[in-house]
């Protein structure tokens, strides 16, 4: 009996960490071997063509398809939210390779004070702002946060704007 | 004080003209003059942050901070440095969580930034806090509510703000004039265009700190796959353009010139024990 436990535990541990993910083209791509634009590709997404997403990894996600499988681009893929009957789930795992779900600050309770008219008729909250100042952080510490994660700054010019919107 | 600056630089101006130009319209120089000094009036940096702190203190009326301090620092720490790889790195810079349900972020004018307990509760990852509060970073360096506010305020307000009236303390009723009308624009949304300027320099500014560059990206595919009826959205998906619309443009934005930057592990592990460990 104890073993069926120990069997039972260990095929739960070893399933899958995340959901596949349900999602569309949005216009057809190339699907790579690799997560490299110039990887070999493997097969042409169609547009609108459903997809599975099993994990993302930078700008690209791995996915299954009818096309075939491999690597397209995050961004040429997108989850269809009026298919989905869930409130607050989604793309949430998939975007987030290796993941096991969301944090748990909870959401389920708690004030929402933020809605137009809430806005509008806000009073001040000194009291409040002091805590906030209270919490500020200055550079150094700043800097000692980046070092501990090993963040390192990085040259990148700001992007021209597209004005074909 | 800036007037009298002005006007000294407008007399070398005078004296350092060709000796061709002295026959010179003299009515049409101070006219030239005066123009030059109307641009310059704008609310200089000490209003600009005092006007934020009065509109932040008002949305903390609205919402108070969420009570954990630790989330509070850790929030601060990330958007401190993501503030360094800003053109206003020494801004006062200051994050709140706020303890509200509703899935949304702000900035106020001179680098107070805001994001709701509702939303952090759906990132995973440092990078998509980082990406978060560095568009909201833009609002502030780009003081597109400023902008808003000038633009939608009555006259009288303009007019004070344009005339520097609330440098004089006395004149407190002019601020508080001006931070009601400030907060009143939260409530109606800045311009589109504002909001995708704030994409499209936030990905670089998180990129620069260090960040994986898709961590906004991934926020809006969040955002898209919640339900269009969730009302814990409706103020953001009002003030906002859609994330369809502004997944789009990053797209082609975006192109292939981020890949290759990603973000070190230890800080998406440093994410899950200083949020998740809410579990």
């Amino acid at each position: 009996m104890r073993y069926l436990y120990a069997l039972i535990l260990y095929a739960f541990l070893a399933a899958p960490v995340y959901a596949v993910q349900v999602a569309y083209a949005v216009h057809s791509t190339e699907i790579k071997l690799l997560p490299f634009s110039d990887a070999k590709t493997v097969a042409n997404l169609d547009e609108k063509a459903k997809v599975n997403i099993l994990l993302r990894q930078g700008g690209w996600v791995k996915i299954n398809s009818k096309n075939g499988n491999g690597w397209v681009r995050m961004l040429s893929v997108r989850s269809d939210s009026t298919a989905g009957k869930r409130g607050d789930t989604g793309l949430i795992s998939l975007l987030n390779a290796g993941r096991s779900g969301s944090s748990g600050i909870t959401t389920t309770t708690g004030i929402r004070g933020l809605s137009e008219e809430d806005l509008k008729n806000a009073k001040p909250n000194p009291l409040e702002f002091e805590k906030l100042e209270k919490h500020a952080v200055n550079k150094a510490g700043a800097e000692k946060f980046a070092r501990d994660a090993e963040l390192k700054s990085r040259q990148f010019d700001y992007l021209p704007a597209n004005d074909n919107h | 004080m800036f007037k009298r600056a002005l006007l000294f630089s407008g007399f070398c101006l005078l004296f350092s003209l060709p000796a061709q130009a002295f026959d010179f319209d003299f009515k049409k120089a101070l006219d030239i003059a005066k123009n030059v000094q109307q641009a310059h009036k704008d609310v200089d940096e000490p209003e600009e942050i005092e006007i934020g702190h009065g509109i932040a203190a008002n949305l903390l009326g609205a919402s108070p901070l969420l009570a954990d301090d630790r989330v509070q620092e850790y929030v601060n720490q990330v958007g401190r440095w993501v503030s360094l790889h800003t053109e206003r790195p020494d801004l006062p810079w200051q994050f709140g969580v706020l303890a509200s349900t509703d899935i949304n972020a702000f900035a106020t004018p001179g680098g107070t930034i805001f994001i709701t307990q509702g939303l952090l509760s759906r990132l995973e990852s440092e990078s998509e806090l980082a990406g978060v509060l560095a568009h909201e970073m833009v609002h502030v360096l780009r003081k597109h509510h400023l902008a808003a506010l000038k633009k939608a305020a009555r006259m009288d307000i303009a007019a004070e703000l344009a005339n520097g009236v609330l440098k004089d303390k006395a004149n407190s009723a002019g601020l508080n004039k001006a931070i009601k009308a400030g907060t009143e624009v939260y409530a109606r949304g800045l311009d589109k265009d504002d909001e995708f300027e704030a994409d499209r320099m936030g990905i670089v500014i998180a990129t620069r700190a260090g960040y994986d560059p898709y961590g906004l990206p991934a926020v809006l595919q969040i955002l898209e796959s919640i339900n269009a009826k969730d009302s814990a959205l409706a103020l953001m998906f009002k003030t906002h353009p859609s994330p369809q619309d502004r997944l789009g443009l990053l797209e082609s934005e975006m192109g292939n010139q981020f890949d290759g930057y990603s973000a070190p592990p230890l800080a998406d592990r440093r994410f899950d024990s200083e949020i998740i460990r809410h579990e």
